[in-house]
């Protein structure tokens, strides 16, 4: 029983990882744009997010339509003030700088919110649970999980059928090509990150009402973001969704063979995938 | 021009250049510093020399990941697998085996080249910033199969008490000597290399590694050998920086700041460059001490930095300087002084 707990558990999770996973893909995968300061940017909305439900008072709902046009927002300026400046062949300079914003981030965010873990408040939602034999079922990480879902349909949607969507890819594929064809590359990929950094959004509120978060909380939610692509196969976007459930029943099985060995179980999966499928599940070699 | 290759009996006879000026009195002031160094327990005292150590520990880390990112194109940003595993291989040793702690630091180099061979194999099929983020993941594997280590004390970490027996001023030489010599290794040896016949196939490679493999030289095989030198450079630093503190813990050895300050350095002094780690390590070593006390604030003030020199300013301080004057104190180039039928 305890394993099927844990193997529930472990897809709730999954559905949190899932959130900040999505956003990676589109860059990761799609746009082959990496930034390093992911983690930190989910916990500068999640400590935000906190800020602004303790000052005016915000229930989650609420505080979740403030915060994704705000993330949205940053990931534009993001876009438009440095990583458009970086993308290039050399992955060399987009990573740097990338790293030294998360260290000015991680930094910055220390000095305004001091190094204490903070949660958001959610009203009660955080601690509501259906039971199911012996098995306790959070009603949180349920919807966690069903908005993952739907943000994933959503955005394998957008990158299928709209105009943008095909924009971005053929962006993606070739920067000339598409720039030819009337497409402006540097404003689709802006719009694209603004997408992507909006997801944050939706798991920094959730991260804050599941759990807590601290200024330093950033670097290891970036590693699980890109476990969690690399683990469904890169330019996936469902792979990406499948990934981050990989990832969470690893850690969620893991924590219950030894406390010590969860997050652990979690890298070695991914280590496991990388030697015998480095294309992940959903790649094509 | 193209007379001279044609020409019967082969490659005609050509004199090329390689050392300068500049170059000269650099080695000859390379090696007095060098000399103080070995001096110094004679003529510093405790505080001084932990100072110079520390700063030795961060030309020798930066200039091995100047070496992987700069020359080799792979860019870690989870170094500190390697300084770490090196360092508890060394406490392990000295402390738990009773074997010579400076004996130690050499034997305990075994570590990190035998980590590096698995981690290349299964990285090497990530390209750029994946790989840099999969290093990374290593980093934490190796911290957290650390902290559930009960041999090497786990969580606590470890005091290497077996120091004990020698005084301060023995303990001084020896981590003086050890200075000395990773220096010669990792800067040292990074100069002779980069000036062999390897030197001019790294170059290649750095500017353009398709076009290098196209010119016969093996990019794959080459990448695996620098990934491989350069952990146990690390790892050196690594074991002396933690001989000096004498007591390590997981968080310490594994933590992120390691590739922090190496990449701090690398950028801001220059990339590719010899003479930019060791500019980048002064700058960075001063700015530690003057404004370290700002703690946060001064953190803030080096990720914008960082962040500053790649978008506007990519060949860091020595870029700048290059600009201005041509005096580099490690000549790598090769100069046609004559060559043709004369």
């Amino acid at each position: 029983m305890q394993w099927l707990d844990g193997f529930i558990q472990g897809i709730l999770l999954g559905g949190l990882y899932a959130q900040y996973a999505l956003g990676m893909a589109l860059m990761f995968g799609v746009m082959r744009i990496v930034n390093i300061s992911h983690g930190d940017l989910m916990i500068l909305l999640a400590l935000i997010g906190v800020s602004l439900s303790v000052s005016f008072g915000l229930g989650p709902f609420v505080l979740l339509v403030v915060l994704v046009p705000i993330a949205a927002a940053i990931g534009y300026v993001l876009q438009r003030g440095i990583l458009n400046r970086v993308v290039s062949q050399d992955p060399l300079p987009s990573i740097i700088a990338t790293f030294g914003l998360s260290i000015a981030l991680q930094n910055a965010m220390q000095q305004i919110w001091s190094a204490d873990t903070r949660s958001i408040a959610g009203g009660g939602i955080e601690q509501a649970s259906w039971q199911i034999g012996s098995i306790f079922i959070g009603v949180l990480p349920v919807i966690v999980l069903i908005v993952a879902t739907a943000l994933t349909g959503g955005m394998d949607a957008l990158l299928r059928f709209t105009k943008f969507g095909r924009a971005l890819r053929a962006s993606a594929a070739d920067v000339e090509a598409a720039a030819l064809t009337g497409v402006n590359p540097k404003a689709v990929y802006a719009l694209a990150t603004a997408l992507a950094v909006g997801i944050l959004g939706f798991a920094a509120v959730f991260q804050g009402l599941r759990s807590t978060v601290a200024p330093s909380d950033g670097p290891a939610q970036l590693i699980y973001a890109f476990e969690a692509v690399i683990i469904g196969g890169m330019g996936s976007i469902w792979g990406a969704f499948l990934g981050s459930m990989v990832l969470g029943i690893s850690q969620a099985i893991g924590f219950r063979i030894n406390p010590g060995f969860g997050i652990l179980a979690g890298h070695l999966v991914f280590l496991t995938v990388l030697a015998i499928r480095p294309q992940g599940i959903f790649g094509r070699s | 021009m193209t007379m001279s290759i044609n020409a019967p009996g082969g490659m005609p006879r050509a004199k090329v250049r390689s050392q300068t000026a500049s170059g000269v009195v650099a080695m000859i002031i390379g090696i007095g510093l060098l000399a103080a160094l070995v001096a110094m327990p004679w003529w510093a005292g405790q505080g001084t020399i932990r100072s110079v150590v520390e700063l030795c520990c961060y030309i020798a880390i930066a200039q091995m990941w100047n070496l992987l990112a700069g020359y080799g194109g792979l860019v870690s940003v989870g170094q500190q697998a390697f300084s770490g595993v090196a360092a508890y291989m060394m406490f392990a040793l000295a402390q738990n085996m009773g074997v010579n702690p400076f004996i130690a630091v050499p034997l305990c180099l075994i570590a990190p080249a035998i980590l590096a061979v698995p981690t290349y194999a299964l990285l090497h099929r990530l390209d750029g910033p994946y790989f840099a983020i999969g290093t990374w993941v290593v980093a934490e594997v190796i911290r957290l199969l650390t902290t559930n280590f009960g041999y090497v004390n786990a969580g606590a970490g470890m005091s290497l008490r077996v120091m004990t027996q020698y005084s301060a001023h023995e303990r001084a030489i020896g981590v003086t000597i050890l200075c000395a010599l990773m220096l010669l290794v990792t800067v040292g040896g990074t100069y002779w290399l980069l000036r062999s016949r390897y030197g001019l196939a790294l170059t290649a490679m750095r500017d353009n590694p398709v076009s290098a493999a196209s010119q016969g030289v093996n990019v794959s095989r080459l990448r695996f050998l620098l990934f491989v030198a350069g952990a146990v450079g690390t790892g050196l630093a690594g074991a002396i920086y933690f001989m000096a503190q004498l007591r390590i813990t997981p968080d310490a050895a594994y933590g992120p700041q390691w590739a922090t300050v190496a990449i701090f350095i690398v950028m801001i002094g220059g990339i590719g460059s010899i003479e930019g780690v060791l500019i980048g390590s002064f700058i960075y070593f001063f700015a530690d001490r003057w404004f370290g006390d700002y703690g946060a604030t001064y953190l803030v003030v080096l990720g914008v930095l960082t962040l500053l020199v790649a978008l506007f300013a990519r060949g860091g301080v020595w870029g700048l300087v290059n600009k201005v004057v041509d005096a580099p104190w490690f000549p790598t180039r090769r100069v046609l002084v004559s060559g043709g039928d004369q």
